[in-house]
């Protein structure tokens, strides 16, 4: 009889499995139950393959995507359907980025105690912190060429704007291509060449890192042949400062003070500003700049200097560093879910360290104010305490892409931005002006 | 809240219950001290593992067995030892039963032992230790309890399925619960006290016929009429089993019905989802009958065996036998999922029989490369192999319903969408094989996790309470049926979200299907068979309690 009890313990064993089954099981639902709750098949939520309830708004309430049993609804105004659509995402929910797939859950109204349980079958309303207005008048301004514009809220990390073209009408036909460009978000997504604006991140490496940045000096010829390799220039600039430099956007005194700091410092001022990394925006991961700075190639070293060679620069961490030279050095992390604004406009957003100290924080912002009263114009920016630098980068074939990148230190409106357009023309004279009118918009508003 | 509360007493009566094993009578050795006999079946011999342990070279080391015959007088049997045994001089033939009385000269390989009943002093004390055990808790407030739940579920179903319900789907649960008073009432004026098991049963029905009313208000009465022919299926079978001969008696007759209905399956059985598992009388409308369901009662009754049984050769080869036409039949069939639980549970039962671990160890590898030919030729196993794991990937084909189950699923949260709201019912079986994912969405995560803690809290309480046993029969019918639970249990919920390839059996108590709940009630009966708690058991006769 003994032996037979003590066998009998193989049934506490395979009670053991299934107990551990549960155990796994468990966890599973508490890690992964919102992604199966919001799983397309569940008919709950989804009526003909769409979702069937949640509500996306802009900052002002302007309702941009009603979900309903009996379909999905967009704002009424076209413009503003295509300037949104990258935000709130398609029907079918191709854009990745898009809110309708990575607010799902939310929009669902699921939380783990009651499920999806909703006695109103509304969902919940989302508000995002975009500006609608804002975007449409960016998207217009954009016209019919790719690019993007991203704008946010230095102080408390709100994106109030954020566009990427191609676009298309989510209430519409939809492009047929799940891979179409049109599906995709520059501004979170997208790495592009930086050129001239990436002078800002090695003006930060200088005035850290060379003690003699003051007595700097640069004779430009338009030319400035280095080793067999020309650094041309738009024209010749003559002796140059670092400062004029800056505002003059050299190439041939970059080249050199990039040289002058290193490959190694170069290295470390890229992680320092976040370019490396991807930035997270309420669980949205960006994609993140890759950049080589080769410490036995000078010339190489000197193009990337300059923002050209293999850089690579996601749009949304350019504008996050932007954010941080306005806000004394300390970067603040962006969101595009509105919530709890009374204590957020006090206290400033979620802080993402100091990428610059304050003294250099201050003197890049000099000398950007610098470069616009010296080169693109006071008053061409009029109503806007304007610090910005521009870009060309060269994108081989002889195509090139403007940029235009910067902030404004308004007192109830600080705002940074990047604006990048897949155009010819040089960045101050084609991405300047997007930027001007959608920071009006937002001013004025 | 409610239902959290139900089980938890019931676990925390169940898992703290301690048994004091009864004393018989004592063994007595020459020079050996004397042993108490706490079984009603005894192996003796020099193995450390055995019951009454001579520790001396001639003796063997199983030589020989005692067991105790329900009118309270000891069988001695030779079980082929090398020295021999003897009573008052007389040589006993090996394998042949003798009647020994207490002061007989027994003589085995040598060495003098003899029996001494138990003094009157010792049984007063066995029964002020019986006293002392915790007794089973009253059922009262349970029994309240589970009737609160039983109205809420009712308001519940009427709210949450508004004209959709019919009157006769909510009167069920409603005789469901006067059967349940009825039940408990009679019998605990028949002087039983032990009821966690019932009414864990009678708590798990009632979900169940919730949820067949959510999925087809029409089919619950038949639930419940099927729970009854259980219950009474029950009664019927605690009765039997009292008498453990009768019961070795009518195993031969088992196991003829069992053949035959298996035959009549595998000639006339109806495709069903894939598997030709079903009988269908009386064509549309008509009853359809699982009888793979019925054998498994049958199965656990021929697997189990006394002690007696245990050393006899021809009985385990009879077993065996028996086991491999269950599964074969089922494999025909297509009952994969049946045949994989009739499989385990032949394991089990095999390893408490003989404790032989290499032998079972061959026959998983013998099987595992049988179950690969299966694969071999059964492609749509083979493809819900392919998808196991990965069910996402294949949302809309093979992975089809474990997805929608883990979706639905996790959409009831914690608490569940309530009675009636549920949309997995749209889904097919998905009040049989993803019913554990039904339940998590109309009654939430805790309830279904307690489903199934209740199926192992069953099994466990098998377990524990053979520690009393009177008869191996006993202990390996209940462990059996607890390895039948635990393993359907097992596959059913593992498979339906993908911890498992989905092979489709059915939850016990929980899942819909007349066959089966019939067959769970009446697997009950194994359990309460084994519990050896003072009064606790209508398995048990009363008289049969103290010497």
């Amino acid at each position: 009889m003994r032996k037979q009890e003590r066998r009998a313990i193989i049934c506490v064993l395979i009670a053991a499995v299934l107990f551990g089954g549960m155990v796994l099981f468990t966890w599973r639902f508490v890690r992964d139950g919102s992604k199966w709750a919001s799983f397309y098949g569940n008919t709950q939520i989804y009526t003909d393959g769409m979702i069937n309830r949640g509500t996306v708004t802009d900052r002002n309430d302007e309702v941009l995507m009603d979900c309903t049993p009996e379909g999905i609804f967009y704002n009424s105004d076209r413009g503003i359907r295509c300037a949104t659509v990258h935000a709130v995402g398609d029907p079918k929910g191709n854009i990745a980025t898009g809110a309708i797939n990575v607010f799902k859950s939310q929009l669902i109204g699921y939380d783990i105690l009651n499920g999806t349980y909703d006695t109103s079958a509304e969902g919940k309303k989302i508000k995002l912190t975009i500006d609608a207005e804002a975007n449409r008048a960016a998207y217009n301004a954009l016209g019919d060429r790719t690019g993007t514009v991203g704008v946010f809220n230095w102080k408390t990390g709100e994106i109030v704007c954020m566009v990427s073209t191609p676009a298309f009408d989510p209430a519409d036909r939809l492009p047929t291509d799940k891979k179409s460009s049109y599906y995709f978000n520059n501004f979170l997504s997208g790495t592009m060449t930086p050129g001239s604006i990436f002078k800002l991140v090695t003006s930060a490496a200088v005035i850290d890192n060379m003690p003699g940045k003051d007595d700097f000096s640069f004779t430009c010829d338009g030319k400035n042949e280095y080793h067999g390799t020309d650094f041309t220039d738009v024209y010749a600039h003559g002796t140059v400062d670092f400062r004029s430099a800056l505002a003059d956007s050299c190439n041939g005194a970059f080249g050199k003070l990039t040289r002058e700091v290193g490959a190694d410092t170069m290295k470390r001022y890229v992680d320092k500003l976040g370019l490396t990394k991807p930035v997270d925006i309420n669980g949205i991961e960006t994609a993140s700049g890759s950049f080589s700075f080769p410490s036995d190639n000078d010339v190489t070293l000197s193009w990337a200097g300059i923002g050209q060679a293999k850089d690579l620069v996601n749009p949304c961490s350019m504008m996050v560093y932007m954010g941080a030279i306005a806000n004394e050095g300390e970067a603040v992390q962006p969101s595009l879910i509105k919530n709890a604004t009374f204590i957020k406009e006090i206290t400033g957003g979620k802080s993402l360290g100091n990428y610059l100290s304050k003294s250099t924080a201050n003197e890049l912002k000099d000398m950007m104010k610098n470069n616009v009263t010296s080169n693109y114009g006071e008053g061409n920016f009029p109503g806007l305490d304007m610090y910005a630098k521009s870009g060309t980068a060269e994108t081989g074939g002889g195509r090139s892409e403007a940029w235009f990148v910067g902030f404004i230190d308004n007192k109830n409106a600080p705002y940074a931005f990047v604006v990048w357009v897949k155009d010819p023309g040089y960045g101050s004279q084609v991405a300047a002006p997007i930027a001007r009118t959608v920071l009006n918009e937002l001013i004025n508003y | 809240m409610l239902a959290i509360y139900i089980l938890f007493v019931c676990i925390v009566s169940l898992l703290t219950t301690r048994v004091t094993p009864e004393v018989w009578g004592y063994f007595l050795v020459e020079d050996g001290g004397n042993h108490p006999i706490t079984h009603w079946e005894n192996v003796i011999g020099r193995a450390k593992s055995v019951d009454l342990n001579i520790p001396l070279k001639t003796i063997s080391k199983n030589h020989a067995l005692l067991s105790r015959t329900k009118e309270g007088r000891w069988i001695f049997k030779d079980i082929g030892s090398k020295n021999g045994s003897e009573i008052n001089g007389y040589k006993l033939k090996t394998d042949k039963r003798y009647f020994i009385n207490p002061g007989d000269e027994l003589v085995m390989g040598g060495v003098h032992c003899t029996i001494a009943p138990a003094s009157l002093e010792e049984s007063r004390n066995n029964l002020f230790m019986r006293e002392m055990d915790k007794s089973p808790v009253a059922p009262w407030k349970i029994l309240l309890a589970i009737t609160v739940f039983q109205a809420m579920t009712i308001v519940q179903l009427i709210l949450g399925m508004g004209k959709e319900i019919n009157v006769m789907s909510l009167f069920s649960i409603v005789i469901l619960s006067a059967v349940m008073w009825i039940y408990i009432t009679f019998f605990k004026a028949m002087g039983r006290k032990g009821f966690e098991m019932e009414m864990i049963a009678f708590f798990m029905t009632t979900l169940n016929l919730a949820i067949m009313t959510s999925f087809d208000p029409d089919g619950t009465f038949k639930q419940l009429l099927a729970a009854l022919v259980g219950i009474a299926l029950m009664v019927f079978m605690c009765i039997y089993l009292r008498d453990l001969e009768r019961t070795k008696k009518a195993r031969g007759i088992l196991i003829g019905l069992s053949a035959l209905l298996l035959i009549i399956n595998l000639i006339f059985g109806a495709n069903k989802y894939g598997a030709a598992n079903w009988i269908m009388i009386g064509g549309e409308n008509g009853i359809s009958v699982q009888p793979s369901e019925i054998v498994k009662l049958a199965f656990i009754c021929i697997g189990a065996g006394t002690l007696e049984e245990l050393y006899n050769q021809k009985n385990t080869m009879m077993y065996a036998g028996f086991a491999f036409f269950c599964v074969g039949c089922l494999a025909i069939m297509g009952d994969f999922g049946t045949a994989l639980i009739f499989f385990a549970t032949f394991l089990v039962v095999s390893f408490l029989r003989s404790g032989d671990l290499s032998r079972m160890i061959l026959t998983v590898a013998g099987s595992g490369l049988m179950g690969l030919m299966v694969l071999r030729f059964k492609p749509y196993i083979a493809s819900r192999f392919a998808v196991w794991g990965n069910v996402w990937e294949f949302a809309d084909d093979k992975g089809y319903q474990q997805t929608r189950t883990m979706s639905f699923g996790s959409g009831g949260g914690l608490l569940g969408l309530g009675a009636g709201n549920g949309s997995l019912k749209h889904v097919a079986a998905s009040n049989t094989d993803l019913v554990f994912g039904f339940t998590m969405e109309e009654w939430g995560f805790i309830i279904a996790v307690l489903m199934v803690l209740c199926i192992i809290t069953l099994s466990l309480f098998a377990v524990m309470s053979i520690v009393a046993g009177r008869s191996t029969f006993y202990t390996i019918g209940a462990c059996g049926a607890a390895t039948m639970f635990l393993i359907q249990t097992i596959l059913n919920v593992f498979g339906s979200v993908d911890l498992f390839p989905l092979t489709g059996v059915t939850f016990p108590f929980l899942s819909s299907g007349g066959t089966s709940m019939i067959a769970s009630w009446a697997m009950l009966a194994y359990f309460k068979a084994a519990d050896m708690r003072e009064n606790a058991s209508l398995a048990v006769r009363k008289e049969d309690q103290y010497a």
